[in-house]
């Protein structure tokens, strides 16, 4: 059985070759054609802002650090500690331990609270899924983005600080702008 | 009865042909043709179903109306339709109807999650409600018992928890009060629900009504994760699951063997679990300075205990405790017999090799489920709740569905005497002529006269033996002899007329039928099998010389013979049954070398080494059930930092004596256990996997089994039908002088018998949610003895023999035979082991 | 009245005692015949007979008697005396009037279904009947009645009255089977039937006090004659307990077939106030209702069973059209939902949800809409019990809501408009947000 390559032969394409007029447009020609949108954009002004002294607002809906909220009337915590949050997190970076409410020390509204209540803003990936899975909105996303810090551990935010006022408090970008 | 056979039968499920056990109930068959029909009440181990959440209505034809699936056995060419209109119509009203009063807190509760109610809502349900108006209302949450709470308003009235109590467990207890909606579970007077089996109904319950208080608000399911092991608490060794969060075990669930606990567990099992993480447990190495105990380093402690024994010249003696596996085991005796050559080594057998080789043959061996499909069983000497509790619920199981006759032979009153076609009592210590007597009349020997040393009646016994043998028609049936460890404190006494029992029932070789020892400590039958005994090594061979059993070793370091003493998980003043010549020992020894989770008395007073032990969820190993299986212990979590696992200690000592017998891992150790043991032969921790291998049911490992030169001619001869002629010795004990005759308030002598409460363990100490349980010595006496002795119930009373006195609580039993009185042993403080009986006087305590 | 069968002898001074009935015939030819007989004719008469359970679901008494398994086990007689079905007192009547008849019956029918063992459930109210058939047993033993070898034949009977404490649910035959063996009185699952596996685990035959005072009639009279009177699978006379808006409430026995509208206007006498009868259950609360297009209707079980409801136990309530059709609905539910046992979902959840419904509709917070969720919860409660009980609500309320909805929605409306109105004068009155 003999075979006879038909249209499935392999045609070899090559580039030009070095050298002559084409080589010299490919050298200068080219490079300006890319200059000429530098250029362009040096003329616009410059674009940098002087961070920190000067902040981007952001959208309202931006999500940046979490927060956790507390009932405004009676001051307790909306969380109970259910833990779904942790369950809804693809990073896998809160820890949530749960206790249970006594009536001389009562924290949240229902029968448990959370004792513990971390997130490794290091591993954190902002998507939000934990606002979504809170059956109470006790987690939100805030709008803060400044959350460098100089150790790694620092970077666990524990109950306190998440339910605490954050200190700088990022700017809000106004309807429009 | 004997184990139901299974047919096959075709039906048509969804339009499927599929294949399943005839009568099997149409919830289980559907699963062969991957139908799920979903059920709140319908639970396979409860027993026969109740058909009360319709859940599971399905429709078939020929039946107008729809039929509940978890009721309906499936018959051959029955034809099922799970996905009609109709029948999800049914499914969503039920769900409907079951959410109306449900309160929506699943964040709070601890099922969410794990919740079967959840997962039909979301399967079957429909969606939404349509219900505004308000829902029932209980007080919430409540104590049902101090390791449970119960919330009403969450509870769908399955009636799971309350048929647990009445047909599972029989403790009766919880009852449904009130009617319709009002309806709710409780305690018929309000009294809290303790019971040994309690906390199965936490697993049962399909929504979160019923949580564990320990386990409460502890995590949730995304946060845990289960690993399977087995519990070593007691000789059962029930398959668990331990759920471990942030490396800490947080609940034991029970995970179901059907040959070894049919899915349940005990309270002790199922709660116990905190003694792991008990503040009081040992984690550092401890050595002896000045008097005093001190946390020192490991390699401190390990050269101590290296020139310890070192310079014992082997003058040491090994004991092994019930929770050592057998790969320490296994490594205990070779350190001591073989590293230092010192014969004595036991792990409290209580028989000697022939007697154990006997006892033990493959052909005489009874399984767990066989309890459950023998013709008749026989308990003799052994309370099961107590010694291993979870045979009680097969007992129960194989009475009330199998019709088992169940014929009981104690001297205390067991709490399966109301289930028992028969009960006959024997005097405590009187078991040798009990079984003497029993054997006899199968044989028609004198019963008379044994059974009246036994201080039984003769006629119950002639009733029993005829019991045994006719349970089958005409012939004996399969009959299981269910031992407990103290009957064979007589030795060859007991063995003897107990084989000559067992060759009259046609038990030899005989499936379904068999005797099932209950040995006294966990791993019992392990331990004898890689040879921690002083007269056999691994596998039961002969040894050339035979050394001191445990009270032999007693008696030989408190003379001076034996100057240091190696325990292994084990704490002989609570333990062993001669307290006061241990006490002796413990003293002369010159060093004690003990491996414990707690410092317990014996420890802290007595130990010159201490090395922290393993926890059970820690440990890996092997351990052999009282029938044979083997079984695998696997790490739960980490070890605590400071703590070594015992085989990486005995090894080193044992390296350290110049001896390298390459145990790198404990996997090692396992292969060159199952290398040492003949019938073990071809094993590995990958065959005994997770719900583990019965040793002698393969044939070769079987054959295996040492014969001692004549013995199994011994057994035929025993076998044979002559009467027996020997009675055991049962001379009356002399008078008992504890209490001094002069003082005038000796009111006579009882007999002393001794048990030991499912309660009384050093982890059930170290458990706070189990505290309260913790048993303190009560001496069980008939109504008869207490009026002579003008003692009444609740009574503090003083317990004396031989100049020793334990201070107890009269507790008077109407069922307790007179004459005889019962003392706890295993706990800490007033045990029974303080005195030694056969008689004790009793009388009023002394005013503080 | 001519056709009177159990009735004949009822009003007879002294009926009770032993001498007085003896002499009215009992205990007399007709036991000796039944107990002459072999048990398999006796059944086979039984059959023949036509009779029909005249406790409410009017299954075959013959045939129930022949499913009774043959074999030397324990089997058991009980006889269901909880006459628990609002409405229904004819069985009070019967045993107080004339016991012996039961005890006889009794006798009969416990050879017939080789029961040595036999039981009264009498329910806990009946305490003065209880005290009359305790009199009548013991005389029954003292004469040889009961015991040993009765009347010299060779069957032996012993028999004993237990009293119940008062629950529906216990005139039910499974659970009134848990509650005589002491445990809580909840129905069981079936199969198996009590027949199979009843009463301790044995054998049992239950049947209602008035299926079982029929069969020395039976006997006495033969088979064929009984299954002459009345119609085609409605054999014999049936003792029914009218009450409700009628002149004259009470017990009477009829041939069946007779049309309601005789019953109603000629045996009781017409309304009272000759108003006109809106709407009235033919067999007790549980029975769907019919109205007065279906006054002339055969009173007999399939007649009824062809108009959708049932003859149940013979109890006739009627109910006259000054009436709320809402109040009859509420009251009803109510009585349900406190008797409903509690073990199976629907009839617990459902009878309680619409007990809750119908008080909305009463204090004026309903909608129609919530009529449709009422019908619909009927519906979802219908067919997927345990036991029947929660049928019994399901089927009446149903039936109302489908015969009488425009006056539902007439009575919301009302109630609605007059929540409103009271609310508004509460506010003018200052009672409601006072602190202002």
């Amino acid at each position: 059985m003999d075979w006879t390559p038909e249209d499935d032969q392999l045609v070899v394409v090559r580039g030009p070759k070095p050298g002559g007029a084409g080589g010299a447009y490919r050298i200068f020609g080219e490079t300006l054609r890319g200059l000429k949108t530098t250029f362009a954009r040096a003329v616009e002004g410059h674009h940098t802002i002087a961070y920190p002294e000067e902040k981007v607002p952001v959208y309202p809906r931006w999500r940046g650090r979490h927060r956790l909220h507390r009932f405004e009337d009676t001051g307790l915590e909306k969380c109970v500690g259910c833990s779904l949050c942790a369950a809804a997190c693809p990073a896998d970076c809160i820890r949530v331990v749960a206790a249970e409410n006594t009536p001389e020390h009562r924290v949240s509204a229902g029968e448990r609270y959370a004792s513990v209540y971390e997130i490794n803003l290091s591993r954190c990936i902002f998507c939000g899924y934990c606002e979504v899975a809170c059956p109470f909105d006790a987690i939100t996303m805030g709008n803060d983005y400044e959350l460098s810090d100089y150790h790694r551990s620092d970077l666990i935010f524990t109950k306190e600080m998440l339910l605490a006022e954050p200190l700088e408090r990022s700017p809000i970008r106004a309807e429009g702008e | 009865m004997p184990r139901p056979e299974r047919k096959l039968i075709t039906f048509s499920i969804d339009g499927r042909e599929v294949e399943a056990p005839a009568n099997m109930m149409l919830v289980d068959a559907a699963k062969f043709g991957d139908v799920e029909i979903p059920v709140f009440c319908y639970e396979p181990k409860l027993g026969a179903p109740v058909g009360a959440c319709r859940m599971c209505l399905v429709d078939i034809e020929g039946i107008p109306k729809l039929q509940t699936g978890c009721s309906t056995p499936v018959k051959d060419g029955m034809v099922v339709h799970t996905q009609t209109r109709r029948v999800k119509d049914a499914q969503q009203s039920v769900v409907e109807f079951l959410l109306i009063n449900h309160p929506l807190d699943c964040p709070v509760c601890d099922k969410g999650g794990e919740c079967p109610l959840q997962d039909v809502s979301f399967g079957w349900g429909g969606g939404m409600t349509r219900f505004v108006e308000p829902k029932r209302h209980f007080k919430k949450p409540l104590e049902l018992s101090p390791l449970i709470a119960i919330d009403r308003e969450r509870c769908i009235l399955c009636y799971r928890c309350v048929r647990f109590s009445q047909e599972l467990s029989e403790d009766y207890q919880l009852v449904l009060h009130e009617r319709s909606a009002a309806t709710f579970v409780g305690t018929f007077d309000g009294h809290p629900y303790v019971a040994p089996f309690s906390g199965n109904i936490l697993e049962l319950c399909p929504v979160g009504a019923l949580t564990s208080m320990p386990y409460r608000f502890r995590a949730r399911p995304w946060d845990i994760e289960n690993a399977g092991s087995v519990c070593t608490l007691c000789p059962a060794q029930c398959n668990v699951a331990f759920t471990v969060r942030d490396d800490r075990v947080l609940r034991v669930l029970a995970r179901e063997n059907e040959e070894v606990d049919d899915g349940w567990l005990c309270d002790k099992g199922r709660f116990a679990y905190q003694s792991i993480h008990a503040e009081e447990r040992v984690v550092a190495p401890m050595v002896r300075e000045d008097g005093v105990l001190r946390e020192v380093t490991w390699e401190r402690a390990l050269e101590a205990a290296k020139a310890a024994l070192g310079g014992a010249q082997g003058r040491i003696a090994g004991l092994a405790g019930g929770e050592t596996t057998n790969e320490e085991g296994f490594l205990l005796q070779r350190l001591v017999r073989d590293v230092h050559g010192s014969p004595h080594v036991d792990s409290g057998a209580g028989l000697d090799r022939s007697g154990l080789l006997a006892l033990g043959d493959p052909g005489l061996q009874a399984t767990v489920a066989d309890l459950e499909f023998a013709h008749t069983v026989l308990v003799l000497g052994t309370e099961p709740v107590d010694d291993a509790p979870i045979l009680d619920l097969r007992l129960r199981k194989g009475v009330r569905r199998n019709r088992v006759k169940l014929a009981v032979a104690t001297s205390r009153p067991s709490s399966l005497d109301p289930n028992a076609t028969l009960a006959v009592r024997y005097a405590p210590g009187a078991e040798a002529a009990f079984v003497t007597a029993l054997s006899a009349a199968f044989y028609g020997g004198a019963v008379d006269e044994p059974a009246q040393a036994a201080g039984a009646d003769a006629g119950a016994v002639h009733e029993l033996a005829t019991l045994l043998r006719t349970s089958g028609g005409d012939q004996p049936g399969d009959v299981v002899v269910l031992y407990g460890q103290r009957v064979l404190a007589e030795g060859e006494a007991v063995t003897a007329p107990l084989l000559k029992l067992a060759g009259a029932l046609g038990l030899s070789g005989r499936p379904g039928a068999g005797l099932l020892g209950v040995p006294t400590a966990t791993n019992g039958r392990g331990l004898r099998e890689a040879g921690v005994l002083p007269d056999a090594g691994p596998g039961l061979t002969a040894v050339p010389s035979a050394g001191h059993g445990a009270t032999g070793i007693a008696e030989a370091t408190a003379a001076g013979e034996l100057s240091v003493l190696y325990l292994l998980h084990t704490d002989p003043l609570r333990d062993e049954p001669q307290r006061a010549v241990w006490e002796r020992a413990l003293e002369a020894a010159t060093h004690v070398i003990a491996h414990a989770g707690f410092l317990t008395e014996t420890i802290r007073e007595h130990a010159t080494v201490v090395f922290p032990a393993e926890s059970y969820a820690e440990k890996e190993g092997t351990l052999v059930h009282p029938d044979g299986r083997l079984q695998r212990l696997r790490p739960a979590i980490g070890r605590p930092a400071g703590v070594r696992a015992a085989w990486q200690v005995l090894d080193e000592l044992a390296r350290s004596a110049g001896a390298e017998h390459g145990v790198h891992t404990v996997h090692s150790a396992t292969q060159q256990l199952f290398a040492a043991v003949a019938f073990y032969a071809g094993l590995s921790v990958d065959a005994i996997g997770a719900k583990g291998v019965r040793w002698w049911e393969d044939d070769a490992r079987a054959a295996a089994w040492p014969q001692e030169s004549g013995l199994r001619a011994a057994i035929s001869d025993l076998v044979a039908k002559t009467p027996l002629s020997r009675t055991p010795d049962y001379e009356e004990a002399p008078t008992p002088s504890g209490l001094g005759a002069a003082d005038g308030a000796t009111n006579g002598a009882l007999r002393l018998g001794t048990y030991q409460s499912i309660w009384a363990a050093a982890e059930v100490e170290a458990s706070p949610a189990l505290k309260f349980l913790h048993p303190h010595q009560r001496v069980e006496l008939s109504p008869a003895d207490a009026a002579r002795l003008g003692i009444e119930h609740g009574e503090h009373v003083t317990v004396g023999s031989a100049g020793a006195t334990v201070e107890a609580v009269a507790h008077l039993r109407n069922e307790s035979p007179a004459g005889s009185a019962f003392l706890q042993s295993g706990i800490p403080e007033d045990a029974a082991n303080v005195l030694q009986g056969p008689l004790v006087e009793i009388r009023k305590a002394t005013p503080k | 009245m001519s056709s009177a069968i159990l009735f004949k002898d009822i009003d007879e001074p002294g009926l009770g005692t032993l001498a007085v009935y003896q002499r009215r015939g009992g205990y007399g030819d007709v036991l000796r015949k039944g107990l002459s007989m072999p048990r398999e004719a006796l059944v086979n008469e039984l059959v023949e007979s036509g009779l029909r359970g005249r406790g409410g679901a009017g299954f075959s008494m013959g045939k129930k008697a022949s499913f009774m398994p043959k074999g030397g086990m324990d089997k058991y007689l009980v006889c269901n005396a909880d006459e628990s079905e609002p409405g229904t007192f004819k069985d009070r009547e019967l045993m107080t009037k004339s016991p012996h008849m039961l005890i006889e019956g009794m006798i009969l029918a416990a050879y017939a279904a080789g029961a040595t063992k036999s039981f009264i459930y009498i329910r806990g109210e009946y305490a003065q009947q209880a005290d009359i058939l305790d009199a009548a047993v013991a005389e029954a033993y003292a004469d040889g009645l009961l015991g040993e070898n009765i009347l010299g034949f060779d069957f032996s009977l012993e028999l004993v009255v237990h009293r119940g404490a008062g629950a529906y649910i216990c005139g039910e035959e499974t659970g009134l089977l848990d509650s005589l063996e002491g445990k809580r009185g909840n129905p069981r699952l079936k199969p198996p039937f009590p027949a199979n596996q009843g009463l301790y685990q044995g054998p049992t035959l239950i049947n209602n006090v008035e299926t079982l005072m029929t069969i020395p009639h039976i006997l006495g009279m033969g088979a064929a004659k009984y299954a002459e009177i009345g119609v085609e699978n409605s054999t014999g006379t049936k003792l029914i307990s009218v009450s409700g808006h009628v002149k004259r409430p009470g017990n009477y026995e009829i041939e069946l077939g007779m049309s309601a509208r005789e019953i109603i206007y000629g045996l009781c006498g017409g309304i009272e106030g000759d108003h006109e009868v809106k709407l009235w259950f033919p067999g007790g609360s549980s029975s769907p209702v019919l109205t007065s297009d279906d006054l002339d209707l055969g009173y007999d079980f399939d007649s009824l069973a062809k108009a959708g409801s049932m003859l149940g136990s013979g109890a006739i309530i009627v109910v006259d059209d000054q009436t709320s059709v809402v109040e009859v609905c509420l009251k009803l539910a109510k009585f349900y939902r406190h008797e409903s046992c509690g073990k199976c979902t629907p009839c617990r959840e459902g009878t309680q949800w619409t007990v809750k419904m119908l008080e909305r509709m009463k204090s004026g917070t309903a909608t129609p809409m919530d009529l449709d969720i009422m019908a619909s919860v009927q519906e979802q409660i219908t067919g997927h019990c345990l036991c029947v009980l929660g049928d019994a609500m399901a089927m009446p309320v149903g039936s109302m809501i489908a015969k009488f909805r425009p006056e539902f929605e007439e009575y919301i409306e009302a109630a609605r408009e007059r929540a409103e109105r009271e609310l508004v004068a509460s506010l003018d009155a200052g009672l409601v947000g006072s602190a202002t």
